[in-house]
Formats: structure tokens, C-alpha cells, sequence
């Protein structure tokens, strides 16, 4: 491998990884606060990238506006789920929200293939030619998207540490009696916490639609390499799990001249059982996830 | 004499919030002995400590003359330093003799060998065990529930069962974390009755964690008194309970 | 119409095998596994290249099943370190690497072509059409010999030890026992179970492709055992039959109903099983033990 391919993978490694900090994220803000791996995220992501095409169906040629459908579709079916299912299983052990999460992934799935098809999509982007310095290349639309990633953690960071509503989303995270003591209404908190996470979700499906294309396995291929992230980074740490992101994606893309493109997630997975192996709390993880 | 257990200058901090500070006491062989304290003064914290479920920041524990930190909760327990909860955890599904049995120390009939060899042999360490917990279920009082789901049970009889359940590991020293909490007057009695025998009559030391303070005074011989993570007095329970600054710590605005 | 009777049967039957274990490792043991199909596909591969490399049947089904349980010891003692929803994502996880693998690995499974012309059981005895009839026997036996040990198992101490630790591994501890070492063993037998079931599979249906290895298949396993009753050992066979009953009568359905393409009726069909999933965990928690935290 030479430099220049090395710099190529990593570049393309780091945007990958941003945008799987952005499920990874869903991820830990659920498991931080209501306590259970929400394997729908990978699903919310999928249905909503399927939303953004749609608006783009409808006749919007911005793609602007068809990441805000996005967003809303979304946010939209992150908090129906929660009002519907995930509400109603506060309180019961954490494996009823994981069996039910399951439910909700093939459930919003298979309504999406029911209704749309099966066939690959694509968003309707301006081609541009990728710079290229001296072997490097970067394609404008990867550092868009990039870009956006990172504003959108800055907007979540910004909303967890500065607003009112973030501050109680991290107390219920912390100690949910207490936050209930000190008089924390948790039904807004929480409504406003699926929003964001469905929000997050969109963006990921958005990001990675944009990318490459939009298909009904779309979020479901990303949940491992998400989870995997997250675990990396420690478990309820949005820090870590941008990290976490950043970091698999660094190694998935690296590891692709050795094994082949086909096996991300598999480098993932086996990224997943070292991290487990070695550092069971994650890189910032309390060290409550472990026993 | 050295002391059964012991802990020595432990401090434990949770996010810069010392919680444990230079906490040391020391348990003798067959002693009662009380702690008490408000909420947050660390009593549970020093407990989970004690007993595995959570590491020192610092400080040494020993028991029976071992060193003990950081070893895992189930080897303690293997040494014989049990302990009950503050919010028991029977085994729900399973039946009350159940919650003995599977408590028992046992060599064949917890192997997966055993499932499918061996049978007789599980059969006559199963004729022994049930035995002895149906003796420990009669000194308990708990014989009428003694086929009922543990789940079933009030929780007074939940506590009997977690100190029943100890009592089968033949344990040297019991740690029991608020044994008289909701638990009514009459069983109140009853259950300080059964830790006296137990004491007398088998050698097993207690640490007693509590908030009641008649039933503990007393229970125990020594008592040591915790506020906000450290202790402030220890020795024989009236006199501890008379000095100025206890009165102050421990019930000020109460009395 | 015997012979669909019997196939119906004989698939029942495997999916049963399948509900067993799967209640043995959580219903009994609480264990979250959300990868049965890695360990049902790992027996079908396992037995499938071996009689296809020549081996007899009963030598390539036994060592399915020791395949399919070795394999889940790395993956237990590894995720066991904590607590049991890494479980439930390391097995999910694992089920889709094994399906990647058998998809990539041409020269070991061909892939997507996938992998034709396994033998049937009983093909060499040379009885025609009873061969089938023997297969749904040995299967009967198979499945009964299961249940006995269940049963003996869960009276067991061992089963009682088990049970326990599905209750309450804090409270294991507490009283001495090392939970960590029975729940590898459980994950192991409950997925050697998985393995053989996997065998029969294969030399049922005679052909393999990495897409009848869907993490969908495991959630199918699930519901079975969520039908029957978690920790119930009679339950796997109700909820195996029912959930037969389900998948056969979703493809009458579409003889039915004009119009509906087979893509169409998957879609359908994965959402009823969403849906099933969904108003189970909510309106029966009972089917759920699952443990105090």
C-alpha cells in the first residue's frame, strides 16, 4: 500500500466513520436513557433516506428539502414507535424493549417494501468530479456530507449541554428517580429525545443515501457497524460514540485492501468482540457496563 | 484477638463526590455488629464494598486473615462472607426450598456431567441437602410457604428467605442490609431472635445495617455510627448512641 | 397430500428442535439469543459438505451439532463478560458475519449459487416415498429425546442453578455459584441443538443458499417460543405447530388473494412477525420472563 492509497482510505474512512457516528449516537442517547439496544435504528434510518427520495419524486430538486422530509419522516416515526410500543414498555426489563425493537425494524421495513419495492433508489445529485492532489482524491459531495455530520453533532452537543431540555435528558440518563424527585417532567423529555433520535437516524440514511444508494437493507447493514461504534466509544457516551464512529470506520476502510470490500461488517464485528475483549467499557465508558 | 473482617482507611469516590472517606472498622469472630447512619452516609456503598460488588478507590479489606480486594463477589462468598440486600433478590420462579437448595454448596449436582451421569449420586447429596434446608426452612418459621413460588412471599418472609438462603453456604460472617425495613413489629422480634441463635448456637458473626434503631441497640455489641462517608463514633451501642455528636449527625431535627 | 403433510411435518418438527434450545438459553437461562439462525446454518453447511464429501449421514450430523456448539463458545464466553443485551447484539451480530461468510466464501459453500444436490435421509435405503415418513419418525425421536433431557435438566440442580440465574445473577453470586460458567454451557448446548437441526435441514430440503439464513429465521424461532410459553417445556411444540400453521397458511393465502406477488406476500409476511413481536412483548408479558435489574 502505498501513501497516497493510504491517504485515500483514510480520508474515506474518516467521512465513513461520521456518518456512523450518527446512528451510533440514536444508539447511545436510547441506551443512556431508556436502557435497551434499539435495533430499529438501523430501519428508521432506511424509511426515512426512502422519504427524502420520495420528496424528491414529489418534484423537489433540492436535495435540502429532501433531507428535511427526512429529518421529519424521521422524527416522525421515531416518536409514533415510541408513543406506541417503547412507551408502553417502560419499566419492564430491557429484553421486552429489545424483542419489541426487533418487531418494529422488520415491521417498518416491510411495510417500506410493501409499498415502495425492493429497487435500489438514488438521490438526484449534481455529478461533480472528485480534486485530486497528486493521487489523493476527495469528492466534493463526501466533504458536504462531512460537513453536515459534523454540524449535526455540534447541534446535538450544543442541545445536550446548553438547553434546558438536554440538561434533563442527561439528568434522566444519570439517575431517572432522582430526575423524577427534582421534578423533571420525563414524558416531554423523553418525546423530545425520540424526535431527536429519529432526526439523527435520517441523517445517517440521508448521508448514506446520498453516498451510495438507498435500499430496503440500507440501515439494517449499518445497525452492526453502529453498534459496534458505540460499544467502542462506551456505551451512553455521545462523545464516544462519534469517536467510536470515527475510529471503525478508520479501521474498516484500512482493512479493506486485506479482506476485500464485502467484509466491513465482519471488521466490525470482530472490532466489536476486541473491544469487548480488552476494554469492555468502551474508550469513554463509566465502568457500570461492566459487572 | 485479630478481627474476623476488617476494613481499613476505605475510601470510594463517585464522580469526585467522596461517598466513603478513611472508613475502618473491624468485625471479631461470632461479634454483632450494628452500623447505622441517615441516608447517604455511605452504609451501603461500605457494604457493596465489602462485599465485591463494588472496588475501593483505596484501603484494605480483609477477611479471615485474607486479603480480599478486589476479588470477585462469589469467591467471597466461597469464603464464607455472605450478605443479604436491601431490596431482598429471591430467585422468584422458583419455590421457597428451591431458593435453599440452589444456595447449598454442593460437589457433583451442579456440574452438566451430572444431568446425564451420575444420577445416584445426585440423588443421595439431594436427600442430604433437602434435609438441611428444611431444617433451616422450619427454624425460620417459613415451612407453610415452603412449596410457594419465592416471588409469592410478603416481604418480611423474602428477608427470612434471603437469611435462610445465606445460611446454606455456611457462611462465617453474614452482612445483612436493613433486615427490619418494612418489615412488621412482631417479625421484627422474631427476626432478632433467629440472629441471636444463629450467633450463639452456630458462631456466625452479623454486620447489621439499620434504621431502627431500638431493634439494633438491642442486637448488637458494637456499633458504629456513619455520616456523610465517614464514621464518627463506634463502641457499645447506648453509650455511642448518648454522645452529643450522634445526636447531632444522626437524628438531628428528629429528637 | 400425505407427502405435503409430511413435509409439513418434518419442517415443524425442525423448527421445534430449534424452539428448544432457543427456550433452554433464554426461557430457562435467560440467555438473549438473537443469532439461532448463524448456529442452524453452521449444522446445515457443516453436515451438508461432509455427506456431499462422501461422509454418511449420522457421523456428518453428529459433528453439525459438536460444530455448531463449538462455535458458540468464543461468542458466549466473550459477550458473557457483561451483561446479557451485548448477548442479544453479538449474536444478532454473528448471525449476519456467518450468512457474509457463506455468501463470500465461494470455494467453500459457492456462494449464492449456493450449494445443490445434498443427499436425502434414507435416499440409499431405497424405500421411495417412505423415506420421508422415516425422516419425520427419526425426527419424532429426535425431538422427544430433546424434551426428556429438557425435562430432567430443568429438575435437576443443575436446572435449578440455571433458573436462578435467569431470576437473579446478582443473588448468584451472592451465594457463592460462578454464573458465567453454565450460561457458556447453555449457550453451547442450546446451540448444538440449533446445529442438528440445521442437518436435518439440509438433507430435507437438499439444497442451500445463503438466503434461507435470514436473521428473519431466528425471530421466527422466537415467536414460536414466545407462543408456547417461555420456560415451559411443552410450549415448543404448540408454538412450533402454530407458527407452521402461519407460514404455510400465509402461502395459501396468496393463492387466494389475486394479485399479490411472492415479493409482496415476504413483505407481508415479515410484517405480521413485527407485529407479532411488537403486541407479544406488549400484551403478554407473561411470554417474557426476563430478569429484574
Amino acid at each position: 500500500m502505498t501513501l497516497v492509497d493510504f491517504c485515500n482510505l483514510l480520508i474515506n474512512g474518516t467521512i465513513e466513520g461520521l456518518l456512523i457516528a450518527l446512528p451510533a449516537l440514536a444508539l447511545t442517547l436510547v441506551m443512556g436513557v431508556a436502557r435497551f439496544p434499539n435495533a430499529a435504528t438501523g430501519d428508521y434510518m432506511t424509511v426515512s433516506a426512502y422519504a427524502g427520495i420520495g420528496v424528491q419524486a414529489l418534484g423537489a430538486t433540492s436535495i435540502v428539502v429532501a433531507g428535511l422530509g427526512a429529518i421529519a419522516a424521521g422524527a416522525a416515526i421515531s416518536v409514533v414507535f415510541y408513543l406506541w410500543v417503547f412507551r408502553a414498555l417502560r419499566g419492564r426489563p430491557p429484553v421486552a424493549s429489545l424483542v419489541a425493537a426487533i418487531g418494529v425494524a422488520f415491521f417498518s421495513r416491510s411495510m417500506l417494501t410493501l409499498f415502495v419495492g425492493h429497487d435500489q433508489q438514488t438521490f438526484n445529485m449534481p455529478l461533480v468530479r472528485a480534486w485530486n492532489f497528486g493521487g489523493v482524491r476527495l469528492l466534493p459531495t463526501d466533504l458536504y456530507v462531512a460537513a453536515i455530520a459534523l454540524i449535526a453533532m455540534a447541534l446535538l452537543f450544543a442541545l445536550l449541554h446548553l438547553t434546558p431540555i438536554g440538561r434533563q435528558m442527561r439528568a434522566i440518563a444519570d439517575n431517572p428517580d432522582l430526575a423524577r424527585a427534582c421534578g423533571i417532567r420525563s414524558g416531554r423529555v423523553l418525546l423530545a429525545l425520540w424526535a431527536v433520535v429519529g432526526a439523527l437516524c435520517a441523517l445517517g440514511g440521508m448521508m448514506f443515501g446520498i453516498k451510495a444508494v438507498v435500499s430496503p437493507e440500507l440501515g439494517w447493514e449499518l445497525l452492526i457497524p453502529a453498534f459496534a461504534a458505540m460499544i467502542l466509544g462506551g456505551i451512553g457516551s455521545p462523545l464516544g460514540a462519534v469517536a467510536g464512529g470515527v475510529l471503525l470506520g478508520i479501521a474498516s476502510e484500512l482493512s479493506v485492501p486485506f479482506v476485500g470490500p464485502s467484509y466491513k461488517i465482519a471488521v466490525a464485528f470482530a472490532l466489536l468482540l476486541l473491544v469487548l475483549l480488552l476494554r469492555p467499557r468502551g474508550l469513554f465508558g463509566k465502568a457500570i457496563a461492566a459487572r | 484477638m485479630s478481627a474476623l473482617l476488617a476494613a481499613t482507611g476505605v475510601h470510594k469516590s463517585f464522580d469526585g463526590f467522596r461517598v466513603l472517606d478513611n472508613v475502618s472498622f473491624a468485625v471479631p469472630e461470632r461479634g454483632l455488629t450494628g452500623i447505622v447512619g441517615t441516608n447517604g452516609a455511605g452504609k451501603s456503598t461500605l457494604f457493596a464494598v465489602v462485599s465485591g460488588q463494588l472496588d475501593a478507590d483505596s484501603g484494605r479489606v480483609s477477611f479471615a486473615d485474607a486479603d480480599i480486594v478486589g476479588m470477585p463477589p462469589l469467591r467471597r462468598a466461597r469464603l464464607g462472607l455472605g450478605r443479604t440486600f436491601q431490596v431482598p433478590r429471591e430467585f422468584a420462579h422458583l419455590t421457597v426450598r428451591e431458593n435453599f437448595l440452589v444456595a447449598a454448596r454442593r460437589e457433583y449436582g451442579e456440574t452438566l456431567r451430572s444431568v446425564f451421569i451420575g444420577w445416584g449420586r445426585v440423588r443421595r447429596e439431594e436427600t442430604r441437602l433437602v434435609e438441611r434446608a428444611d431444617g433451616w426452612i422450619d427454624f425460620l418459621n417459613l415451612r407453610a410457604v415452603a412449596d410457594k413460588p419465592a416471588g409469592t412471599l410478603s416481604g418480611g418472609q423474602k428477608k427470612l428467605l434471603e437469611l435462610g438462603r445465606m445460611l446454606m453456604t455456611e457462611p462465617r460472617c453474614i452482612l445483612l442490609d436493613e433486615p427490619f425495613a418494612g418489615v412488621n413489629p412482631v417479625l421484627v422480634e422474631e427476626i432478632s431472635n433467629r440472629i441471636r441463635e444463629l450467633n450463639a448456637t452456630h458462631g456466625i458473626a452479623f454486620v447489621i445495617i439499620e434504621h431502627h434503631l431500638e431493634a439494633l441497640k438491642a442486637l448488637v455489641q458494637h456499633l458504629y455510627v456513619m455520616d456523610q462517608g465517614r464514621v464518627i463514633a463506634d463502641g457499645e451501642p447506648a453509650a455511642v448512641l448518648a454522645e452529643p455528636r450522634v445526636l447531632e449527625a444522626y437524628m438531628g431535627g428528629v429528637i | 397430500m400425505t407427502a405435503y403433510l409430511v413435509a409439513v411435518g418434518i419442517v415443524a418438527l425442525i423448527y421445534m428442535l430449534l424452539t428448544i434450545g432457543l427456550n433452554l438459553q433464554y426461557g430457562y437461562t435467560g440467555l438473549i439469543n438473537f443469532g439461532v439462525v448463524a448456529f442452524f446454518a453452521i449444522g446445515a453447511y457443516t453436515a451438508a459438505l461432509l455427506t456431499l464429501a462422501g461422509w454418511s449421514l449420522a457421523p456428518a450430523f453428529v459433528v453439525a451439532m459438536v460444530a455448531a456448539g463449538l462455535l458458540a463458545y468464543p461468542i458466549g464466553l466473550l459477550s458473557l463478560r457483561l451483561s446479557d443485551d451485548y448477548l442479544a447484539v453479538v449474536t444478532l451480530g454473528f448471525s449476519e458475519v456467518v450468512r457474509l461468510v457463506i455468501q463470500q466464501e465461494r470455494w467453500l459453500t459457492n456462494g449464492v449459487q449456493g450449494l445443490p444436490g445434498i443427499p436425502r435421509i434414507f435416499q440409499t435405503l431405497g424405500i421411495g416415498e417412505y423415506a420421508e415418513l422415516a425422516t419425520l419418525a427419526v425426527l419424532v425421536l429426535c425431538n422427544l429425546a430433546a424434551i426428556a433431557v429438557m425435562l430432567h435438566l430443568v429438575r435437576s440442580p443443575y436446572g435449578r442453578l440455571i433458573q436462578a440465574i435467569r431470576d437473579d445473577e446478582v443473588a448468584v453470586e451472592a451465594i457463592g455459584k460462578d454464573p458465567r460458567r453454565l450460561k457458556v454451557q447453555v449457550f453451547m448446548l442450546g446451540s448444538g441443538l440449533a446445529g442438528l437441526a440445521g442437518a436435518f435441514y439440509a438433507h430435507f430440503i437438499t439444497y442451500l443458499s445463503p438466503d434461507q439464513f435470514l436473521p428473519l429465521v431466528t425471530f421466527y424461532v422466537w415467536i414460536a417460543m414466545i407462543i408456547g410459553g417461555t420456560g415451559r417445556t411443552s410450549g415448543a411444540a404448540v408454538g412450533s405447530l402454530i407458527l407452521m400453521v402461519f407460514l404455510e397458511g400465509s402461502r395459501f393465502a396468496r393463492d387466494w388473494i389475486p394479485g399479490v406477488s411472492e415479493v409482496q406476500m415476504a413483505s407481508v409476511r415479515l410484517a405480521l412477525v413485527g407485529l407479532a413481536l411488537i403486541l407479544f412483548t406488549i400484551y403478554r408479558p407473561q411470554g417474557m420472563m426476563g430478569r429484574r435489574q
